[in-house]
């Protein structure tokens, strides 16, 4: 009795000393994750916060107008003074001179952002799109589709300077040496077309309208650098948001006497906005890129519509100055810059999640 | 818990006695990514002889490495161009010494499969190829100063820095003094607003850029060019001679300027030097510390790095000729040997 009485209390406070010990366990983990949550929040707050500070000297500069001015020009300038009616200013037989000061302006970067992401997003949807369907709907589950898409997301994993690597030595000559050429010889003469190889720049003064260099690093080997690199997110995406679709949708659209094509497309419109979604989020994935794009893109902080003109985006004119901005209003331009380029990203990234969110809570309801 | 206390304090006495005996010297230095390979070499060639003294020196770029000496993050800086009047009085203008380390020169390199001979350029020619207003490579003023010498009728894409670096800012400001339209368009700096052409990040990304490009010009370091067997022009000097960039001639145009340099803060724009042999678009890199060495902890640290810097200037001016980085002449050696006697330690 004795001994059994024993062995039961002490198991009891053993189990009991269990108890505490996965209460404790369970607290620890609550509030291991709570603050890592909260961690997480702070970090971006952070980051906002910061850049926020650091911009504040440009912003107080160039105000509103840093978004509209195309002049990035970080040095100084010193030449004759010119009056009005644009004649030197000659002061006891010595040419005035006026010292301008460096001036600060996004709208190239901010437009070659835009436009090789939009670009690189027009290269890279057909084929994403494309590669899903094939994996949900054609290929063979476990001989292909499962190889292919463990390819198709290592392309992620692939650091983006092999990409830069690769872009340089073997797409960029490719472009400059075969089609580029091509192309000019194809669209040159077709009339409205002409702007794509020629470009107008004022030099000294005067405006010169001239061939532009095909040189295989601008805007076009850029956005198809940035399209192969955001193929593994869109792909990926799509093809879990097409796996999502509910059987019974297709089932009833082949029951109705559906085509292949029809079916694939009606499944296509059923998930348009979770597509949407994994399209926005290779946008923001595209708008950030910076080390490949860099490497390829020309690196010039010019407008030119034409694609076969070098471009700069706002990574890669971070990637470029950074490093050596050492005045202070140079440094906080950049930072101005990497603002917006966030506050851009987190736009699409929630627009993004939103699409795909309601996707997938549409996708449920039906279920 | 008691048996767990023992091996530990045990491990952490038995790591104490480790690194008690050798009392290391380490020096910290950051800044120009130029002189980044001959910096490397100087100190490890330094340590052989010197095993207690430990030098990292980081090439984070000639703005950080100024920001990181006024912070007295590093005990010396490296910079391409010389402190400006703002940078120093923020490092208290009395307090700095300032020394040119070796000389570099930045070169025209570009790409004519078909033409055999060196090209050579001026000053004014290669200001309006950068401006645009000379755009064909068989225009009348290359011709000029190329008798004989086939040119093609091609299109001259030029070729920049996109990075801020002390390249750019020698080659502008060697344009800027040849070219007033340059000067008022363009203008010099460590980065500068060019109207047209391809930039290129780094030595590498215009050298990719030039060699990618037929008909492409690009201005990239002598020592860059000379590693990688990139072919480059002549150009025309102040005395009129078309000089090809080399460490004599680079040397030479660094002559030039030592009877400018005076003090314990030692600079000099050695672009655009008088002499037959000074090749024009020439630079010193340069060295920043305290003249109190107060970022040093103690005597040991301060001695150590006047030691390296002494060094530096002595032996390793030898390295430097091996690795295609312009050697001090003489007279300027002088000059920096009186510079660095200015400094001493003053603890804090």
């Amino acid at each position: 009795m004795d001994d059994s009485s024993t062995s039961l209390s002490d198991d009891g406070s053993r189990r009991s000393r269990r108890r505490r010990l996965l209460t404790f366990a369970d607290g620890a983990l609550l509030w291991g994750a709570r603050s890592s949550g909260v961690l997480v929040l702070l970090m971006l707050a952070s980051l906002v916060v910061v850049l926020a500070a650091a911009a504040w000297p440009s912003f107080r500069a160039f105000g509103p107008g840093f978004l509209t001015s195309s002049e990035w020009r970080p040095n100084e300038l010193e030449r004759p003074m010119r009056n009005e009616a644009g004649q030197l200013v000659i002061e006891d037989g010595e040419t005035v001179m006026e010292v301008v000061p460096p001036e600060f302006g996004a709208l190239p970067v901010v437009y070659g952002t835009l436009v090789s992401s939009v670009l690189a997003l027009v290269f890279a949807v057909p084929l994403s799109l494309g590669a899903a369907v094939f994996l949900v709907r054609v290929a063979p589950k476990w001989r292909i589709a499962g190889p292919l898409s463990f390819l198709v997301e290592f392309l992620a994993a692939i650091p983006s300077l092999a990409y830069g690597v690769w872009g340089l030595f073997v797409l960029a000559p490719l472009l400059q040496d075969r089609v580029e050429p091509l192309l000019r010889s194809v669209l040159g003469p077709v009339p409205g077309l002409g702007w794509l190889f020629r470009e107008t720049v004022e030099v000294g003064g005067q405006v010169v309208t001239r061939d532009i260099p095909l040189t295989g690093r601008d805007m076009l080997c850029g956005s198809l650098i940035l399209a192969i690199m955001i193929v593994p997110i869109i792909t990926a995406i799509s093809r879990d948001v097409l796996k999502a679709v509910p059987r019974v949708q297709i089932e009833g659209s082949i029951a109705m006497g559906a085509t292949w094509w029809q079916s694939t497309w009606s499944m296509l419109r059923y998930s348009r906005s979770g597509l949407a979604g994994a399209i926005m989020l290779g946008l923001a994935r595209a708008a950030g890129e910076t080390m490949a794009v860099t490497m390829v893109i020309g690196n010039n902080n010019r407008i030119s519509p034409s694609p076969f003109a070098p471009a700069q985006t706002m990574a890669s004119l971070l990637a470029n100055e950074f490093a050596e901005a050492s005045s202070t209003l140079h440094r906080s331009a950049l930072l101005q810059v990497a603002l917006i380029l966030l506050v851009m990203s987190l736009f699409i990234n929630i627009l993004a999640r939103w699409l795909v969110g309601g996707s997938q809570a549409h996708a449920a309801a039906a279920h | 818990m008691k048996n767990l206390v023992a091996p530990l304090a045990l491990t952490l006495l038995s790591a104490a006695s480790i690194a008690a005996p050798s009392a290391d010297v380490r020096l910290q230095g950051a800044g120009a990514t130029f002189p980044n390979p001959l910096y490397q070499r100087w100190v490890s060639e330094f340590q052989k002889t010197n095993p207690t003294v430990k030098i990292d020196y980081q090439s984070i770029g000639s703005g950080g490495g100024i920001k990181a000496i006024t912070e007295k993050t590093v005990h010396f800086a490296g910079s391409d161009a010389p402190l400006n009047k703002k940078e120093l009085t923020a490092l208290g203008e009395t307090n700095v010494v300032q020394i040119p380390t070796c000389a570099g020169a930045v070169v025209p390199a570009y790409n004519l499969p078909d033409v055999k001979e060196a090209i050579n350029f001026t000053g004014e020619i290669l200001a309006d190829i950068y401006a645009g207003k000379i755009s064909k490579w068989n225009d009348a003023r290359i011709a000029e100063v190329n008798p004989g010498v086939k040119l093609p009728e091609m299109a001259i894409t030029p070729a920049w820095r996109s990075d801020g670096s002390g390249t750019t800012y020698v080659f502008t400001n060697f344009l800027a003094t040849q070219s007033e339209a340059f000067k008022g368009s363009i203008g010099a700096g460590k980065q500068v607003q060019w109207p047209m052409g391809q930039g290129g990040k780094g030595n590498e990304g215009v050298a990719a850029a030039v060699q990618g490009t037929t008909g492409a010009v690009g201005y990239i370091e002598l020592n860059y060019a000379l590693a990688n067997k990139i072919s480059f022009g002549a150009v025309r000097n102040k005395a009129g001679k078309f000089i090809k960039a080399s460490n004599e001639s680079v040397s030479a145009a660094g002559a030039g300027a030592a009877a400018s340099l005076q003090g314990s803060v030692l600079a000099a724009n050695i672009w655009n030097q008088p002499g037959d042999n000074a090749y024009p678009i020439a630079s010193f890199t340069y060295m920043i510390f305290h003249k109190d060495i107060n970022t040093a902890k103690n005597a040991d640290e301060a001695k150590a790095l006047l030691d390296f810097l002494t060094w530096c200037i002595n032996d390793g001016q030898k390295v430097a000729a091996t690795m295609d980085y312009a050697p001090l002449d003489p007279a300027v050696k002088a000059k920096v040997e009186e510079a660095l006697k200015t400094a001493s330690f003053k603890a804090k």
